[in-house]
């Protein structure tokens, strides 16, 4: 019988620096920024971390160096958003087995130093031909030379295979920012008819600028405990239920919903990927209160509600279309305003925004009641987190 | 930003594919155990794990199976040739590679679209596999 990860680890505390364009600030100052703030929340001292697991910001051991933390377990992970929820995953499973006791997880980003963010500028390239190819698809040679390509691609098919429509995509959009405009800690706080959306430009069409992440740069820090020690900390524990992998192989594209056909992708009309995260958290689809997915780019939104389940395959652009995604509707979704609208912050703002939900502490953007909650993304990969011992 | 054309890099995996377009000439990795043709190269054939693919000479024609079309130039070079379409084509033999697509406006690129491929020099190195619109009867 194997051992069950089930609720044995729970976030202590989170915090985040400020999210703006251009901070000024290196990603080691954001760190320390936002370290300080989740020990805050957490009732925690910089000596009771005896963890870092870095996801992006700056190598571990030179963080560690300079934050004067003494940690004897450090973990370093791939600087991409997809390894947000594997970040959280990993330290959840090293705390149940005792490797360590409070673990500070951490995300930084300085897009406004890569001078003109991705897709081009200083870096000239270095993200599109990393790996033989960019990790988003990337081809710069072609000019096909920014993460959002790989978005615009599955987007274009997808609407060709089942209809879809600008409209619907565009209620992403809107919606996501009617959440942001509820988020003081947004960036973007403006909302937008869709009339707004149709008439915002093409960057890589279909796509269009609201269709797109803000730019900015920030940091997130999570500290994660087994489920026993939150108990005793200052804040109610948020207990991570239940976790799904990544998925990697010809099968996935980071930005494509399985079968879509995108890259290497078959081709395939293919229900929801088989998942185990709701039965490794107890927990059956209609239990999640609210849902929490990457939306870099609006069509992501879309794609994961199928991915997941939650739609089938086609339909979540009318669903998301009719409201249903919605403050008080069936499945609130990005409270926070996620990418599109507070910020870049590779998933790491979405699990401050989970936390804090499942606190109570959302004001109007609170979810009513909110008890267990889901993050997921493209490739697979999801936590599901509950304020209840599942 | 530079000015110069972003370009692929030549290692020891993709030399053979480089040197096949230089000779205006699209070629697949290739497995020679189990035959099939696969994309993106690879070490080894993704299907079989076998070692030491070759390359293989394909038809040069597919289908657009999607395409974008970017209205933003991320990188100096591109924006005088704004707007620009990226298509991705699936090929006759299976895998799908990026290209753009000439002798055609962006506006009227469908999903289907018989293809077939042309090739762009660049230098004496580098010569991009592209595509333009089947010619009916060719």
């Amino acid at each position: 019988m194997t051992w069950d990860p089930r609720s044995k680890a729970a976030i202590a505390g989170v915090g985040t620096s400020q999210f703006a364009r251009d901070t000024g600030l290196t990603t080691t100052q954001m760190i320390a920024n936002a370290l300080r703030a989740a020990l805050d929340d957490s009732g925690l001292a910089i000596g009771d971390i005896d963890g870092l697991y870095v996801n992006a910001g700056g190598d571990f051991d030179k963080m560690a160096e300079q934050l004067g933390m003494k940690v004897g377990y450090a973990m370093q992970f791939w600087t991409h958003g997809r390894m947000c929820a594997p970040t959280l995953q990993q330290a959840a499973l090293s705390v149940a087995a005792g490797l360590a006791t409070h673990i500070a997880c951490v995300y930084s980003i300085d897009i406004s130093e890569r001078g003109g963010g991705f897709g081009g500028g200083r870096s000239h390239g270095h993200e599109e031909y990393r790996e033989g190819g960019g990790t988003h698809g990337e081809m710069a040679h072609y000019g096909l030379t920014h993460p959002g390509s790989g978005a615009a691609m599955a987007w274009q098919k997808y609407r060709h295979r089942y209809g879809a429509t600008q409209e619907q995509l565009g209620a992403v959009a809107t919606t996501t920012r009617e959440y942001a405009s509820l988020n003081p800690l947004a960036l973007m706080q403006q909302t937008y008819t869709l009339e707004d959306y149709l008439a915002s430009r093409f960057v890589i069409e279909p796509l269009r600028l609201l269709d797109c992440a803000v730019v900015n740069d920030g940091a997130v820090c999570v500290i994660v405990t087994t489920a026993e020690r939150a108990r005793d900390l200052r804040k109610k524990p948020v207990y991570i239920a239940g976790m799904d992998g990544l998925h990697a192989g010809r099968d996935e594209f980071v930005f494509a919903p399985p079968g879509l056909g995108i890259w290497q992708q078959p081709q395939s009309n293919a229900a929801a990927r088989a998942t185990s995260v709701y039965e490794r958290a107890g927990v059956v689809r209609s239990d999640i209160d609210g849902f929490y997915c990457l939306d870099s780019f609006s069509p992501l939104v879309i794609f994961a509600l199928e991915e997941f389940g939650f739609c089938k395959p086609g339909e979540a652009a009318p669903w998301v279309a009719e409201g249903n995604t919605r403050l008080g509707a069936k499945l609130p979704v990005n409270t926070n305003g996620g990418h599109l609208s507070e910020g870049m912050l590779g998933g790491w703002a979405h699990q401050v925004e989970i936390v804090r939900q499942l606190r109570g502490e959302c004001g109007r953007r609170q979810i009513t009641d909110a008890r267990v909650l889901q993050f997921a993304m493209g490739q697979g990969v999801s936590n599901i987190y509950s304020n209840e011992k599942l | 930003m530079s000015q110069e054309r972003p370009l692929p890099v030549i290692t020891e995996q993709n030399r053979g594919y480089w040197a096949a377009a230089a000779r205006q000439e699209l070629v697949m990795p290739h497995c020679t155990q189990c035959d099939k043709v696969f994309f993106p190269i690879a070490p080894v054939c993704p299907f079989c794990f076998a070692a030491d693919p070759d390359w293989k000479k394909v038809s040069g024609r597919g289908r657009v199976s999607s395409f974008v079309i970017f209205q933003q130039a991320f990188f100096a070079f591109f924006k005088n040739r704004l707007p620009y379409a990226v298509v991705q084509v699936e090929l006759d033999e299976g895998p799908r590679i990026n290209a753009n697509l000439f002798d055609l406006k962006p506006e009227e690129i469908r999903i289907g679209l018989p293809v077939e491929v042309t090739f762009e020099k660049v230098n004496d190195e580098i010569t991009l596999p592209q595509f333009r619109p089947l010619v009916r009867g060719t």
